[in-house]
């Protein structure tokens, strides 16, 4: 099967349904004409589709957040991107009040199809604004989606579920998979949300990661087998909210023991709600506690002397999966 | 100058009808029927009243927090909206939201929001939509209070309406109060002014004169319509009731409230009626009629249910 890019799966996906449905537009800063997104996901569509279609904005997320829940109220299908995640904060009150409380609002006479896609996670060196993964943030908030592609595979699948769902989502991409490539066919496909992934089958420990740290969680996993003849299981959710808590729980009740791993910072993070979640109803399957891995509680820094010990990494995983089979 | 008798008797029985919904709201609350937050406009009924007059059945709207007027004038029943007021299942969000969020897609009163000022880059996308969907000769008209034009995304969405060309009339309805702050001690330029910034067409109106709202927004209306680009129409007026039902009104004399009663929309247009020979027979039996369709909703809301909590609503 052919190879492409997560930022070419992302945009199969936006093109293949631009294509079906001409309520789909793209609404963002510097989308169009020029950078063609900043990451380039958006490359090609303007010339394809046209300024009415590809629609570039002033700098003002709100704004931005104000016309996709206004265009989505009329029945189109705003995509929106934010050109990092963090940016986000701009707009919160779109996301939070507006977007998520609609359709109850309204006792479902309107529910919007709309996407705001937010490109996330740490990316060489770009900061303590630019490289936040912001997940557990919204995770809270009744009446949004939250989706995490970690390959280009599920990338397109997702995003085209998205588009046409009719309910808000916050599709948090992340950079450093931009350039990653998977396997994806040219048949119409789709993923729907809820569903987990089994990365990795093992029988020592339950490992749920999410978006880029399913990388991280492979080349862990190769060496905690190789080294220490640790046999990881590896799950990726897909989706955060909703939340395929069964195919977590399956996998625990054959491993009895869990280990999150994700770049959100620790503190009520996705850890938090996934082990919460597992300790509820599963505890007795448990061999010994959870661990939640996770960046430490510190703005992400630029230099990579720093991010190597607040984001985890390989390494950081190794160890800390390691500890749990000490005693 | 002489007025069409018919129109001036619309007009009354109109605001009126808002007027009657407000007091038997606040009848409610008194009553402790009404939770939480609820805004009543007694006194700006002129506002919604000439303006939405000038609008059309598929034309869109966007009001306020302080939306009763409007709301009931873009078309959703007196009953559905009496029962939203008090939680009630029947009300047009099913109970679930009350005064202040009613929104009501068969006749496009696309919401409202309770966070001041939020309504702007959504109206802007709800302009964009009407251009990009080709439904020329549609307008969105987005109502405002005073407080929300010194919000951030007032100015925003001044400057996408004007880059973007969007067919919205934004209506300001200027009560001199943002909650209990004069308007006076938060900004110094005139609100239609603030438009002018941008290229936005706008006009100031007497909003306790139901014919001057009626005719300056038919005109901005008209323009929105052909030429499809956004205008601002600020009309000043007054709060009679306080910021909610519950208000003691501290931050205002008795006088004043006095001073603005004199100017009273509803006295204004009986007073006109009667100077072009109404008689008071006349003006009596629309009253009348109104206060038999407030006795009744008010009956239909009260005799109505509460919502049940679903686990459908869980998401």
């Amino acid at each position: 099967m052919r190879e492409i890019t997560y930022s070419e799966a992302l945009r199969e996906a936006i093109r293949e349904e631009m294509l079906k449905d001409k309520n789909v537009i793209m609404i963002g800063e510097e989308i169009g004409q020029g950078y063609a997104g900043v990451f380039g996901v958006s490359k090609g569509l303007y010339d394809e589709f046209g300024p009415d279609r590809i629609i570039d904005t002033p700098i003002a997320e709100n704004s931005i957040m104000g016309a996709g829940i206004g265009t989505a109220l009329m029945g189109m299908k705003p995509i929106l991107e934010m050109m990092f995640s963090d940016f986000i904060s701009v707009c919160f009150d779109g996301v939070l009040n507006q977007a998520a409380k609609m359709k109850f609002m309204s006792a479902d006479q309107y529910s919007l199809n709309l996407v705001v896609r937010l490109p996330g996670g740490e990316g060489a060196g770009t900061g303590p604004q630019h490289s936040q993964c912001l997940e557990s943030l919204f995770m809270t908030i009744p009446g949004i989606k939250i989706v995490n592609p970690s390959n280009a595979y599920d990338a397109k699948g997702l995003l085209k579920t998205c588009i046409n769902l009719g309910e808000p989502v916050l599709f948090f991409e992340h950079k450093k998979l931009y350039k990653t490539k998977s396997e994806v066919p040219e048949e119409e496909y789709t993923i729907p949300l809820g569903k987990g992934r089994i990365v990795r089958q093992g029988k020592d420990i339950t490992l749920v990661a999410v978006s880029y740290m399913v990388n991280v969680a492979i080349a862990a996993a190769a060496e905690l087998n190789e080294k220490y003849n640790i046999d990881v299981e590896i799950v990726d959710p897909r989706t955060l909210v909703p939340l395929d808590t069964e195919i977590i729980a399956d996998s625990v009740k054959r491993t009895s023991r869990l280990a999150i791993l994700e770049e959100t910072y620790l503190r009520g993070g996705i850890g938090a709600e996934i082990g919460s979640i597992i300790c509820e109803k599963y505890m007795d399957l448990l061999d010994c506690p959870i661990k939640k891995i996770a960046s430490r509680n510190v703005p992400i820094p630029m230099p990579a002397s720093l991010t190597n010990e607040v984001i985890p990494n390989k390494d950081r995983v190794v160890k800390e999966i390691r500890e749990m089979f000490a005693g | 100058m002489k007025y069409d008798e018919q129109l001036l008797l619309t007009f009354l029985e109109k605001m009126y009808l808002v007027r009657r919904f407000e007091q038997k709201v606040y009848e409610f609350a008194e009553k402790g029927l009404v939770f939480g937050s609820t805004h009543l406009g007694v006194g700006e009924e002129a506002t919604s009243v000439g303006t939405i007059m000038n609008l059309n059945k598929d034309d869109y709207m966007i009001a306020t927090h302080r939306g009763h007027g409007q709301e009931l004038m873009k078309g959703t029943s007196v009953n559905q909206m009496m029962a939203e007021m008090i939680g009630k299942e029947t009300g047009i969000c099913k109970g679930r939201v009350g005064s202040m969020h009613v929104t009501d897609r068969a006749v496009n009163n696309l919401s409202a929001q309770g966070i001041i000022g939020a309504t702007f880059p959504i109206s802007i996308g709800v302009g964009l939509a009407i251009k990009l969907k080709n439904l020329s000769g549609r307008i969105l008209m987005s109502f405002f209070g005073d407080g929300s034009t010194n919000q951030g995304n007032f100015y925003e969405s001044l400057n996408f309406a004007d880059i973007w060309k969007v067919p919205v009339l934004f209506v300001c309805v200027n009560n001199l109060y943002g909650m209990g702050t004069h308007y006076c001690r938060t900004c110094n330029i005139e609100i239609y002014k603030k438009a002018q910034f941008f290229n936005i067409k706008s006009d100031v109106a007497d909003g306790n004169d139901v014919v001057e709202v009626y005719e300056k927004s038919r005109e901005l209306a008209d323009m929105v319509r052909s030429q499809g680009r956004a205008a601002l129409l600020e009309l000043k007026t007054y709060r009679i009731s306080g910021h909610s039902a519950f208000d003691k009104h501290p931050y205002r004399t008795k006088e004043e409230i006095e001073e603005w009663k004199k100017l009273d929309p509803i006295a204004r247009v009986e007073e006109k009626l009667k100077a072009s020979g109404t008689s008071t027979q006349k003006i009596a039996d629309v009253k009348k009629k109104v206060d038999g369709i407030i006795e009744q909703a008010g009956n239909f809301a009260l005799e109505s249910k509460y919502p049940e909590f679903d686990a459908s609503m869980e998401q």
